[in-house]
């Protein structure tokens, strides 16, 4: 009886101490921050432009971003965001990262034996890579090792591929390749140009015979308004890009679709 | 004879292997085309002041400094600039270049006026000189003389660099022994030209011959010559300055924050050409040796040689290479052409055959801690490379990696084999990235 | 009874009292040393509190069955007032900590202190003093345990071992290692 009246007094002590502390020290949460938070995917992927996911949720709360910037999120959860901040969402077109290179194994040819650190950021640090062509992939698979999303393939002749249909266009990839090859290119377009090299044709035929040797049969073809010879290489339209029968043309199979299908 | 040095810390001992150490230098026989590099120093390239079809002459300026951080370059030889095209550099970068066809001739330009009276002339007139001249730091970072002779901060020693520690290389060892004199009358005007109290001038113990006659003829002179034990990087500027002076310099910093200019040998000799006969810089040492050449040697070559005539000139080669490196063994950049030029920074031509080079391995590190005893500069390769790889950079950031001199004392000396330079270049490297992203 | 409260018999890798943060919360040592400080105030306040309830409540009124629930209640409380406290002090590592920070509730470091106090019969100030010390233990085991977690991140563990396995491996090893005070007086 006696234990049961100390327990409840004990109790009461207790609950007017925390209660007390609340009142002088709470800090007041916002529980639209909290339930936009609940409805991020957690991947801190930095396809929205922001550090993370927190930011991202914060910069939504105080209505200073708009939904839809997040490429890991699904098109449910952006609508209900939207819905409780009351912005209306972006418009993104559904994009995917390309490496605009084709010179694996099997078609480029090595200048030298590379032994050393198995990654393209380090491997670039010797003599520009051990590929006879200076812009070309090297295959050690920096993209792959930053891609959350599995979506690139180190191929088995050492080339990296990208997946479009589990890629996210987070842009990590972008960052991580040394030769810059890889681009961020709308899901819709056709066809690309799987050649990074500005160097003339007949140069670039040494070394890799699947370079964009800028022969122009892809523009006579169809015309300039959807394929044009720059500097010496093919350039696709991107506003007016051309169809998938054009690939059949390129002689060395540098131009070819998004899952890379191709002509040779 | 031991002088007063300190030692420093770290440092490796690796095999001297140098073969050509006996051979006096040979000159170079003329070529039929020379590809001239216009940057062979550290800053701008030179502005082109000829074009194609130009006729040329030998010590011409064909291009001129391209602001303060830059340096001219000089023609060769006489003959027909055949073109305006680039060449590879040791690194694998391409650079502007000019193909250059000899005449035979071998004609000179009026050369620059002689500065007989060095040692009353204005140290401007002589500071003017050296840049006109085109001289630039030839122990291999190339950085032109004009800006390194030009410090915003006081100085009170001078420098030389006569320590070659690099295995394989002879190039210095030969310069010091059969063209003392210049060598001195070069440190004596560098000297009054920076207005320096002392002149000391660092050379190891393993080239007693060049030491002897460095003393005799330095022999009531300004120039001290101290004799330092051998331990690579001996020859480093940092490491040097404290061995000679005491001085630290700071992390970060460079030699004039502790009041010190240091000079390679062979940039003082041709400074002193350059001042006492008006020659500029076209032609250097280089030293071409390695157990699969011929006849390993040391030639007095012009800029724009190619690395394939050196080979030519050596005799060939007798059996396969399986590494072919501009500069030493382990500063010098493996090469995978012939068809770079010799520039002015270029010290050495070295072959390794297929039994002396190591193949790296991706071991993990195996703790024993034998490269943070042997790094010169006080790191911890062997943390740093482990956070290298786990690719936190801005924790490599605080870890010093950006006071790596990339000496391969490290690399040389790990037992797991462990390619640690590499990995401290690609944590220099994301550093810059992350650094300029932060002011950007 | 201090030195033994923090080296000799260690609450964590002695006593094996508290492993759930321990483990939870060593990945950074930012995070440990914000952990440690928030479970000495816990705990040392705990201590005081109900070393006075042990000995003018319990013991005088005969209720000692009690003491479970009523430690609980305290313990509960001072978390909470503790949780606030940090929340308005620093929101970043009170995001760090997380859900952990609640769990120093069930934290059974907490409550072990509190009824080794009672048993042994310690006053109120050394009741107090003794709780304290063994938070200041626990921190430091946290404290040393993150700082090798870090390095451990840094090297390559085999994939089987990756994360908790060679965590566990590691803290067992660290326990081998504060055996060596067994004996200290």
């Amino acid at each position: 009886m006696l234990g049961a009246l100390i327990f409840l007094l004990i109790g009461i002590v207790v609950g007017l101490a925390v209660a007390l502390v609340v009142k002088f020290f709470g800090v007041q949460g916002n529980p639209l921050l909290e339930q936009i938070s609940e409805l991020m995917p957690g991947a801190n992927c930095g396809g929205c432009g922001y550090a993370g996911c927190a930011s991202y949720a914060k910069a939504l709360a105080e209505r200073e971003a708009r939904p839809g910037a997040c490429p890991s999120m699904s098109k449910e959860a952006a609508h209900k965001i939207a819905v409780l901040t009351g912005m209306h969402e972006e418009e993104r077109e559904p994009m995917t990262a390309v490496v605009l290179c084709s010179g694996d194994e099997d078609k480029a040819s090595r200048r030298a034996g590379y032994n050393g650190v198995n990654n393209c950021r380090d491997a670039v640090l010797v003599a520009q890579g051990a590929k006879s062509c200076s812009y070309g992939c090297l295959g050690l698979g920096a993209c792959a090792q930053v891609c959350q999303f599995g979506a690139i393939e180190i191929t088995e002749h050492h080339i990296a591929v990208v997946h479009p249909e589990l890629c996210r266009a987070c842009g990590r990839c972008v960052a991580a390749c040394p030769k810059h090859l890889i681009k961020l290119v709308p899901k819709s377009m056709p066809v690309q140009v799987f050649c990074s090299s500005p160097e003339r044709g007949a140069v670039k035929l040494k070394y890799c015979k699947g370079a964009c040797i800028g022969c122009g049969k892809c523009v006579r073809s169809l015309g300039s308004e959807h394929i044009s010879l720059v500097g010496g290489m093919a350039v696709v339209n991107a506003e007016n890009p051309p169809s998938a029968e054009i690939t059949s043309l390129c002689p060395t199979g540098a131009l070819r679709t998004l899952d890379r299908r191709g002509g040779k | 004879m031991i002088a007063n040095y300190l030692h420093f810390y770290g440092g490796v001992h690796p095999a001297e292997d140098k073969l050509a150490k006996g051979n006096s230098i040979q000159v170079a026989p003329l070529r039929e085309t020379y590809l001239v590099p216009l940057q062979m120093h550290i800053g701008a390239p030179a502005k082109l002041l000829v074009a194609k079809g130009d006729k040329v002459l030998r010590g011409q300026m064909i291009g001129e400094a391209n602001g303060f951080v830059s340096a001219p370059v000089h023609s060769p030889t006489s003959g027909v600039i055949k073109d305006v095209t680039t060449a590879l550099n040791p690194t694998g970068a391409r650079i502007p270049a000019v193909l250059l066809e000899s005449d035979g001739e071998d004609k000179a330009c009026e050369m620059l006026e002689p500065i007989k009276d060095w040692q009353n002339a204005e140290t401007d007139v002589l500071r003017k000189r050296v840049g006109e001249a085109g001289v630039v730091g030839m122990g291999g970072a190339s950085f032109p003389a004009l800006v390194k002779l030009s410090p915003s901060k006081p100085v009170d020693t001078l420098i030389i660099n006569g320590v070659e520690c690099e295995p394989c290389l002879t190039a210095d060892h030969r310069l010091m022994l059969e063209h003392t004199e210049r060598v001195i009358t070069g440190c004596l005007i560098v000297g009054r030209l920076l207005n320096v109290k002392e002149i000391k001038f660092g050379i190891e113990l393993n080239k007693p011959d060049a030491l002897a006659k460095l003393q005799e003829v330095a022999k009531g002179t300004k120039v001290q010559i101290c004799p330092l034990h051998v331990r690579y990087p001996q020859g480093a500027e940092k490491q040097l300055i404290y061995a000679l002076t005491g001085r630290k310099v700071p992390s970060g910093g460079l030699p004039m924050d502790v009041g010190c200019v240091v000079q390679n040998v062979a940039s003082v000799a041709v400074t002193a050409e350059a001042i006492c006969d008006g020659k500029p810089l076209y032609e250097r040492i280089v030293t071409v040796t390695g157990r699969p050449v011929v006849n390993p040697g040391n030639w007095l070559v012009r800029v724009g040689t190619r690395l394939a005539d050196l080979i030519r000139l050596a005799g060939g080669v007798k059996e396969d290479p399986a590494k072919i490196i501009s500069g030493g063994p382990m500063m010098g950049f493996s090469v995978y052409s012939l068809d770079i030029p010799v520039m002015k920074n270029t010290s050495g031509l070295v072959l390794l055959s297929r039994s002396e080079i190591v193949q790296y391995q991706s071991k993990s590190c195996l703790h024993c801690g034998r490269c943070n005893d042997a790094c010169p500069m006080q790191l911890m390769p062997s943390l740093l490379s482990q956070i290298i790889e786990s690719g936190k950079f801005d924790m490599a950031e605080q870890w010093h990696v950006m006071d790596c001199i990339e000496c391969g004392c490290c690399s040389y000396i790990c037992p797991a084999q462990r390619p640690l330079v590499q990995h401290m270049r690609r944590g220099k490297m994301e550093v810059t990235a992350i650094r300029k992203a932060r002011k950007g | 009874m201090i030195i033994g409260a923090i080296l000799v018999n260690n609450f964590v890798l002695r006593r094996i009292l508290g492993i759930c943060p321990f483990l939870g919360v060593s990945k950074s040592t930012k995070t440990a040393l914000g952990m440690g400080g928030a479970v000495i105030f816990v705990m040392t306040l705990s201590g005081l509190v109900t070393g006075i309830i042990s000995n003018y409540l319990l013991k005088p009124f005969q209720i000692e069955y009690l003491r479970t629930i009523i430690f609980i209640l305290v313990i509960a409380g001072l978390v909470q007032i503790g949780e606030i406290v940090l929340q308005r002090l620093s929101q970043s590592l009170y995001k760090a900590l997380g859900i952990y920070l609640p769990l120093i509730t069930t934290n059974c470091a907490v409550l072990g202190a509190a009824i080794i106090c009672s048993d042994e019969g310690y006053g109120v100030l050394r009741s107090t003093v003794f709780s304290c010390a063994s938070a200041v233990g626990f921190s430091l085991a946290l404290i040393l345990f993150s700082s090798l977690r870090e390095r451990l991140a840094l090297s390559r563990v085999p994939q089987a071992f990756e994360g908790t396995p060679i965590a566990l491996v590691t803290a067992g090893i660290l326990a081998m290692a504060f055996m060596g005070f067994a004996g200290v007086n």
